[in-house]
């Protein structure tokens, strides 16, 4: 019941106030360019290891692994990719706690491949948290549906059981693939599984889709229609960074949920 | 050109099972024994290569003196090198072409690619220096430095030859203590191959290759031998196929050790690749006989390693961009294997015969 509760204050955007009232940090405001319908902020899940490690006063450690919209490919500057922005923003929202962002965005690359990096740098940095953003370069690749479920699950089980908190973000929105079957199957993929295993899912295309549609005169793509420019990235620092931060506060000023 | 041997056959076995894996998605890569195996060709591919290298010091270079072997292995590795940046290039090439061909700037980025593209300044730089590798296209920059170290192990080797295994280890136990590994530059991250800790591998390979030490040891409990490494095997295909790894948490530090990490290469995962020469080694002189072609067709790959790894690298990116444009179908990727390994055999066929004409 307490978690229904919490969820129904995290989904609704319009009610961060009342969120903030039981916290002392301070929530992350959308910039108006970034702005998207609540309905589509991540379903609730608390990141319990994130919040425990805060607790404890520890560094939160953040690893952001994923491909080109990791890695900032498209981005002025590398201050400019998505992790570089978020950290700024975590920082700021979760005052008077260190936070250190890894970025391991290798452009291009498959989940598969991806998953064997992660297991790696999870065994030798040990991150609270890992954003792990996925999808389009399967989609694009045909790689089979089932076997990029099967990558991700098994991944997902293995973080899980690693007691490491994860936060998936989807492909991107981008006229170019809008009517691919395969861009679409995927994104569906990852929201079931997502469900399944109980862990927050950035619903990237949709948010995307919708400032886009709102704000047709706002550029958020590079040159190529395909990749992200500095707003675009900006606005998926400031998505992911909410999610983050309402994801640890449901952990922490859930009853029942201290440990 | 020599006869078809055990160790062509296998390296041509673990190019052709390269050449599959590099595909992501192909139907047939369910085929492919990393499904029940700890290990992968790429431990293979390293332990055969620092074989081969064995064998032309042993062989071809055994009348040597000390300085001129470390030319020769030294040239060696300036060859792969050269090999590297070409098919870098051509790589680059066929993605860029591929994006402009059918107007899809996603191609750009396959294989960590896009930093080249939108930042060419730096990127540059960092494929030169191997900074920066465009994906599958990392065993080979691996290859590089482990060649370039060849003549510090042929040093060691022909100077205090008992020394050279346990100064690899000693090199490979700090690097998965202290978790040292290149940097990549100018896209922040560590190289996919760790080549100190992957060195170790390539020596054993070196020292299997001999006649004696380890090689000789290993020749006497052949039997033994093959009997502890069963069970090592058919551990790591149940671990393999129930995707059942240590927990990272609950393991004591230093970590490494106990994973089955393939950056670092784990303990487990040299353990098992061992275990797998000692369990399948021997197994070409009877498929020699029932199966000749096949048998004698890997060889051949085996023979023209290098050659045949670069063009099966760019054959895999072809296969991609194959899969991209026409869909992942079975059919498709049928076809992908069955022109890729032909393509490889003429590669291999070619490069024999340019050999030969040169000869006469």
């Amino acid at each position: 019941m307490a978690r229904a509760l919490a969820s129904v204050l995290i989904l609704c955007c319009g009610l961060s106030a009342a969120a903030q009232e039981t916290s002392q940090e301070q929530d992350v405001p959308l910039s108006p360019q970034c702005e998207a319908p609540s309905a589509l902020a991540p379903a609730a899940e608390p990141l319990e290891n994130a919040a425990a490690s805060l607790q404890r006063g520890r560094t939160l450690r953040v690893l952001a692994i994923g491909s080109s919209s990791t890695s900032g490919v498209g981005a002025s500057s590398r201050s400019k990719s998505y992790p570089a922005q978020m950290s700024a923003l975590l920082l700021k929202a979760l005052k008077g706690v260190e936070v250190e962002v890894t970025n391991r965005g290798v452009s291009g690359e498959v989940a598969k491949t991806t998953s064997e990096r992660l297991r790696s740098e999870v065994a030798l940095h040990k991150p609270d948290l890992v954003i792990w953003q996925l999808g389009t370069n399967d989609a694009l690749a045909r790689v089979p549906m089932e076997e990029v479920e099967a990558t991700v699950s098994a991944t997902l089980d293995w973080l899980k059981e690693n007691r490491v908190d994860v936060v998936l973000v989807g492909p991107q929105y981008t006229t170019r693939y809008a009517r691919d079957p395969n861009y679409a199957a995927m994104r569906d993929l990852l929201r079931k599984l997502a469900e399944q295993h109980k862990v927050l899912y950035i619903r990237r295309y949709d948010a995307m889709q919708a400032i886009a549609h709102a704000r047709a005169s706002q550029q958020m793509m590079a040159n190529d229609n395909f990749h992200l420019n500095d707003l675009g990235y900006q606005c998926m620092a400031e998505h992911i960074a909410r999610a983050v931060v309402g994801g640890i506060h449901l952990r922490k000023y859930r009853p029942g949920g201290m440990p | 050109m020599r006869k078809p041997n055990e160790i062509d056959f296998w390296r041509g076995f673990a190019l052709v099972t390269i050449f599959v894996n590099h595909v992501p998605g192909l139907w047939f890569e369910r085929f492919t024994f990393r499904n029940v195996s700890l290990s992968d060709s790429a431990e293979l591919f390293v332990l055969l290569a620092g074989w081969s290298l064995r064998l032309v010091v042993d062989n071809q270079s055994a009348q040597l003196t000390l300085w001129r072997l470390v030319l020769r292995l030294g040239g060696r590795a300036i060859t792969i090198y050269a090999a590297q940046i070409l098919i870098t290039m051509i790589a680059l090439a066929l993605i860029a072409g591929a994006s402009l061909l059918f107007d899809a700037p996603v191609v750009l980025d396959w294989h960590n690619a896009g930093p080249v593209f939108v930042n060419p300044v730096e990127s540059h730089v960092g494929l030169v220096l191997l900074t920066h590798q465009l994906g599958y296209f990392n065993i080979l920059p691996l290859y590089v430095v482990l060649m370039f170290g060849a003549p510090m192990i042929g040093l060691v080797y022909r100077i205090a030859r008992p020394l050279l295994l346990p100064i690899s280890l000693a090199v490979y136990l700090a690097t998965l203590v202290m978790g040292v590994n290149f940097h990549t530059w100018p896209v922040e991250g560590r190289w996919f191959l760790n080549p100190f800790a992957w060195q170790l591998i390539f020596v054993l390979g070196f020292e299997l290759g001999g006649r004696d030490g380890l090689a000789r040891w290993a020749q006497t409990h052949r039997r033994a031998l093959r009997l502890a490494a069963l069970p090592i095997v058919i551990a790591g295909a149940a671990a393999a196929l129930l995707q059942w790894s240590p927990d990272p948490i609950r393991v004591p530090d230093p970590k490494l050790l106990f994973m089955f990490d393939k950056t670092f290469l784990s303990p487990a995962r040299v353990i098992h690749c061992l275990a797998l020469v000692a369990t399948f080694a021997g197994l070409f002189a009877y498929l020699e006989g029932p199966l000749p072609r096949i048998t004698h067709y890997l060889s051949m790959l085996g023979r023209n390693s290098l050659n045949v790894f670069c063009v099966g690298s760019l054959l895999s990116l072809m296969g991609q961009l194959a899969r991209f444009l026409l869909g992942g179908t079975v059919g498709i990727d049928a076809i992908i294997l069955l022109l890729g390994l032909s393509i490889m055999g003429v590669v291999g066929w070619v490069s024999e015969w340019r050999a030969r004409s040169q000869a006469s």
